[in-house]
């Protein structure tokens, strides 16, 4: 009983930052249905550039995930414009290629920078653990862990409450309407990709100390996230965040189960049956 | 293929035929056999998935697990004491039942989903292959030789050509006949194919069937030519992306276009293979953004655009196409 609760609470601690994954496509596919393949290329920049900033400027990443974000929104706002908006009324069919395209262009951009070799920040974090009667957890996983929950609910709020939110929900229920009532789509579609992109980034950041760093890193991440999105019902926020709860946790029992060989197994199981049995998502509406 | 006129473009494609099939009397560098064969096997392999994604107009991004069931199966039917020829034959069709699975569950959805889902399954069978024990997990499998020998690299090419000519036939078929119309009706508006009463879930399950079958014999030959298989190099998505991007480079739906296709992306990877290395992708991606951008009805869609007459539609009329938007 204590391993299984145990594991759920490591579920839990993985799932925040799984939510904020999953919230950035969530965004990105609310605004614009388009589905972007890039996501967890975007996860891996935001892993190097923290890495980076860690190993030049000797910046702890639990610091350096926020210039990193900030650095991925811009980026993140430089492709929606130069590569995203052209096609942004084209078929399904071109979008996803597209995105696949600059997911291809940024993995092997990062492969020819910085080699294939495996890396890793060592801070002093990592080691720790934090105890609360019989359960344990590393430290380094609460504090990612509390920065995700906290991100988590900044961005609902901005989303419900904002101008821009506003704006955000407007073009997501009908984007062509939307704009008739002087709301800037492209502006708007805009920084949803860039905060979509962002996101990852951040999450990226917050990942970077617990794993190897590669440049196919994000590759599961991307995969991941479309289970957390179809899971919570494509395009909602709030979803999207349980969705990635949910995934956090059964990673971690399949894991404790089953072995942790299984546990991305389990992950495409769940998603084909919600995409089979109910592709609106557990929480979502049904769409045509 | 009723109805099939031979006129002056057969001539053509029976001299080109003849001349690549002779390419290894001219060529006996085993390396630039290898290239050649590869080349071989991509078109058929584009060619193939031409009639999910060309025709039926179906982003499978899936068809990798195909190709590794085609390999796999082999392997695993030979180990048996089946013959390999008789293996690799089960294997397609073992790939086939899989494809109708698939094809069952992933058809019922649309547009992102359908994509997804056949990631997905594709997924789940690279990681099934890297943990159960019969598959020989991470460490792979020796495969079978379909070919032994001396002429190791000829035959196996000739085999491509063979695999490539059935593609090409049955794209040829597929562009001329009732059930090729039907698919490219449900490429261009899939309700209004519904509503005319086209059985599109049906139809783009055959094609898928069909494109499974092609595919997973390209994928024994592949695998027993480079004699060994591991899931990461047999099942990636890489190859679903490669055999997707080779199609629309050259020119989705049409027939042409994969084989063009094959041709430039191949040998233009294996130019730069020295310059980027292990980042050959990057040439990939870059071509994707540039075909979506620019061209994205492929080299082939494009000239047969620019040289062909055609009836002007009425001005108001707007076109709509999942290709891009000029095909009709």
């Amino acid at each position: 009983m204590v391993r299984f609760l145990q594991a759920c609470a490591d579920g839990l601690l993985t799932g925040a930052l799984y939510a904020l994954i999953g919230m950035g496509l969530a965004l990105i596919f609310g605004v614009m249905r388009i589905v972007n393949f890039a996501h967890g290329a975007f996860l891996m920049v935001g892993m190097y550039a923290t890495y980076v900033l860690f190993d030049y400027f000797k910046l702890n990443p639990y610091i350096g995930f926020l210039p990193a974000g900030i650095a991925l929104f811009i980026f993140g706002y430089l492709v929606y414009m130069a590569l995203i908006r052209p096609i942004r009324d084209r078929s399904h069919f071109m979008q996803i290629l597209m995105t696949t395209g600059i997911g291809l262009i940024l993995t092997d951009a990062a492969q020819l920078i910085f080699k294939a070799d495996y890396r890793q920040t060592n801070i002093d974090l990592i080691n720790r653990s934090v105890h609360l009667g019989p359960f344990g957890a590393n430290a380094a996983e609460v504090l990612s862990f509390a920065i995700a929950v906290a991100f988590v609910v900044g961005l609902r709020a901005f989303v419900v409450r904002s101008r821009t939110g506003q704006a955000l929900r407007a073009i997501s229920q009908n984007a062509e309407i939307a704009p008739l009532m002087g709301i800037n789509l492209v502006r708007i579609q805009g920084i949803s990709f860039a905060l979509g992109t962002a996101l990852a980034g951040i999450a990226g950041g917050l990942l970077l100390p617990r794993l190897y760093l590669f440049p196919g890193v994000g590759e599961d991440y991307t995969t991941k996230a479309f289970v957390m999105v179809v899971l919570g019902g494509m395009g909602s926020i709030e979803g999207a965040a349980f969705g990635g709860l949910v995934l956090g946790l059964s990673e971690s029992l399949t894991s404790l189960y089953l072995g942790n060989q299984w546990a991305l197994i389990i992950d495409f199981a769940l998603f084909l049956l919600v995409l089979s049995f109910k592709p609106s998502g557990i929480f979502g509406r049904q769409r045509a | 293929m009723i109805g099939f006129k031979i006129g002056w473009k057969f001539w053509v494609a029976l001299i080109v035929l003849l001349l690549w099939a002779r390419m290894p009397w001219f060529i006996h560098n085993n390396y630039q056999l290898q290239v050649l064969f590869r080349i071989t096997l991509f078109a058929a392999l584009g060619l193939a998935w031409n009639l999910v994604g060309g025709y039926a107009g179906q982003l499978s991004l899936g068809h990798v697990a195909f190709f590794g069931v085609g390999a796999y199966g082999l392997a695993l039917f030979a180990e048996l004491g089946i013959p390999v020829w008789i293996s690799a034959f089960l294997a397609a069709l073992v790939a086939t039942a899989f494809a109708a699975i698939i094809g069952t569950i992933a058809f019922r959805l649309r547009g992102p989903y359908f994509t997804l889902a056949t990631i997905a399954f594709a997924e789940v069978l690279r990681l099934a292959a890297t943990n159960l024990n019969v598959t020989g997990g991470a460490i792979g499998l020796t495969m079978p030789g379909l070919f032994v020998g001396r002429a190791f690299w000829r035959s196996f090419y000739l085999a491509a050509v063979a695999l490539a000519v059935v593609s090409f036939l049955t794209n040829s078929w597929a562009s001329h006949s009732r059930f090729g119309y039907y698919l490219m009706a449900i490429r261009e508006d899939e309700d209004t194919a519904a509503a005319v009463g086209i059985n599109t879930a049906r139809c783009k399950v055959y094609a898928l069937l069909m494109s499974a079958f092609l595919t997973a014999l390209g994928g024994a030959l592949y695998g027993s030519a480079f004699q060994f298989i591991v899931p990461d190099s047999i099942l990636t998505i890489d190859i679903s992306i490669q055999i997707a991007i080779i199609t629309m480079l050259g020119g989705a739906g049409t027939l042409l276009g994969p084989i063009v296709g094959a041709v430039l992306l191949l040998s233009a990877s294996e130019a730069f293979k020295n310059v980027f290395q292990e980042s050959h992708l990057l040439i990939y991606g870059v071509l994707i953004v540039v075909v979506v951008l620019f061209m994205p009805e492929g080299i082939v869609g494009g000239l047969q655009h620019l040289f062909r007459k055609r009836i002007k539609p009425p001005k108001d009329a707007k076109p709509r196409s999942v290709l891009g938007g000029a095909s009709q």
